[in-house]
């Protein structure tokens, strides 16, 4: 390894980055917006998709049974709601578990001391072998006798689902448009760049540095604009999640948000490898239309 | 060494800066290229070194056809030339040291090589002990043996001068000249396009003389007039 021809090339990436400070701080500030807000989006779209999915996973039919229902008439109507074919599951929940089982879930977010009495009906929670077969399995079940009231969730799963994906096509417009942006700011913060280092070049040129050793610094200088405005994004993403994360989480109870993941980790070498590519490319171009001319 | 047959230049905006020319230069001769502005001798050592590209003609430079290189073999076409220019082309960020070297690290030597071979030039052209200077701090005539020295780091077999003396006064040329004389000693090939009367005939070198573009007369051991030292001249 010849340490000397990588102290040279290091040296001339950082000679020119430094040079050109004003240029290269907007090219790593559009970055770094670009990235927070596809930080941003995924985040919403992972919420949504874990969202969905879990709404859909509870599309269950709850069948309240009327209060003055006997253990007997219990017993007759979950065996006749276990007899439909249509029916995967069926499961009985006295309100006492019911009760419970509410408190249990929204412990630390609502003082449930504060209701009086216990205000659930015992119900049955039945689900169906297909989604699709919700309504007419509902339908059935509301006309059985001792059964008071029948709820099922459908159409709003169905309608959150469906915001779900009009939210991501938005995103991915204003994401691309993003980095477009980005790409042009970056591209044109290099062509200056070799605009001020034309005489450099073309002495390279003239003493035989072939196109690979002339673009190359120009390319890490945009890789390295990327992958500093990937830097500041996760450090903006950061704090966001470490300081409005809570918060929001406390502030809408009643979306479940504590069980979706938002694991900034994870993201971190996407968001890196994004920024680098951003900066890369248009560097390329930047420098490959110099060359060319 | 450097062939050109038949060669024509004209410039996108209509200009014939070089018309049928036919020259033949050997290997280790020295050689001025001389003639009025505009005659075409720039030209020609623009298609020696692959800056232009001939309308039509063979130009063929250390047994390589530059007329029908490909963009991408320019780099290793270079790389046997050394190319110097009036205004001296150094990077004034870059101590001399530095714009020698770049040379150099530009191509891909590797560093021991670099250590080895950049003191020796800056040592040939009698600069070594201004080597941490910057081009700002020299006189022209140290500029431009600065600027020899990078175009000989690399070992060219041919080196081509454009107007080496044009931004220096009497003593500093004939100093250019004489360092660019023990460069061809050492077995290199010259040609020194050049304005430069007193030089042409102080060297009595081959002259290759051009007028609107043509050879019009190429003399062994010549002046920059034809047959005429500049004493003649001046006297007649």
């Amino acid at each position: 390894m010849d340490w000397g021809k990588v102290k040279f090339f290091l040296g001339e990436v950082l000679r020119n980055f430094t040079r050109n400070a004003g240029m290269q701080a907007t090219a790593i500030g559009t970055v770094a917006i670009t990235i927070v807000l596809l930080g941003t989006f995924l985040f919403i779209r992972a919420a949504l998709a874990g969202l969905g999915g879990q709404l859909l996973d509870q599309i269950t039919i709850s069948a309240a049974v009327a209060n003055n229902a006997s253990n007997a008439q219990v017993a007759t109507l979950r065996r006749s709601i276990a007899a439909d074919p249509r029916v995967a599951s069926v499961e009985y929940v006295p309100k006492e578990k019911g009760w419970a089982d509410l408190r249990r879930r929204l412990r630390g977010q609502i003082d449930t001391t504060l209701i009086p009495g216990n205000p659930l009906p015992d119900v049955f929670r039945i689900r169906a072998r297909h989604p699709e077969a919700v309504p007419s399995v509902a339908t059935s079940v509301a006309r059985l006798s001792g059964i008071a009231s029948v709820r099922y969730g459908h159409a709003e799963v169905a309608r959150l689902l469906q915001l779900g994906d009009v939210l991501r096509r938005i995103g991915v417009g204003v994401i691309v448009l993003f980095f477009c942006v980005a790409g042009i700011i970056i591209a044109n913060t290099i062509r200056l760049t070799v605009f001020a280092r034309r005489r450099e070049i073309s002495i390279m040129q003239l003493v035989g540095a072939t196109n690979f050793y002339i673009r190359a610094p120009f390319i890490c200088e945009g890789l390295l604009a990327g992958l500093v405005g990937a830097l500041l994004a996760v450090v903006i993403l950061g704090v966001a999640r470490a300081t409005i994360w809570p918060k929001l989480v406390s502030a809408l109870v009643f979306i479940p948000l504590n069980s979706v993941s938002f694991q900034l980790g994870q993201m971190v070498g996407e968001l890196f490898v994004i920024g680098g590519a951003v900066g890369l490319i248009a560097s390329w171009i930047a420098v490959g239309r110099h060359l060319r001319a | 060494m450097l062939s050109l047959r038949n060669v024509s230049l004209v410039y996108p905006n209509g200009v014939h800066a070089l018309d049928h020319v036919n020259l033949e230069i050997a290997k280790g001769e020295f050689v001025f290229l001389v003639g009025d502005s505009g005659t075409g001798k720039s030209s020609m050592l623009r298609l020696l070194y692959r800056e232009a590209r001939p309308t039509s003609g063979e130009i063929t430079v250390d047994g390589i056809r530059v007329d029908r290189l490909r963009r991408n073999r320019i780099a290793a076409l270079r790389r046997h030339l050394g190319v110097v220019f009036q205004d001296f082309k150094l990077l004034v960020d870059k101590t001399v040291w530095e714009n020698v070297a770049f040379a150099m690290q530009v191509t891909g030597a590797h560093t021991r090589d670099v250590m080895r071979q950049v003191p020796r030039v800056l040592d040939l052209v009698g600069l070594a002990h201004k080597s941490r200077m910057y081009p700002g701090e020299l006189s022209g005539g140290e500029q431009q043996r600065s600027a020899i020295a990078r175009a000989l780091v690399n070992n060219p077999k041919i080196l081509l001068c454009d107007e080496p003396t044009g931004n220096l006064d009497p003593v500093n040329s004939n100093e250019i000249m004489e360092l660019l004389s023990r460069i061809n000693l050492k077995g290199t090939t010259v040609v020194v396009a050049t304005h430069n009367q007193s030089v042409v005939d102080r060297m009595r070198r081959r002259v290759v003389r051009l007028e609107e573009g043509r050879v019009s007369t190429d003399e062994e051991r010549g002046y920059y007039y034809l047959g005429l030292g500049q004493g003649q001249v001046l006297s007649g």
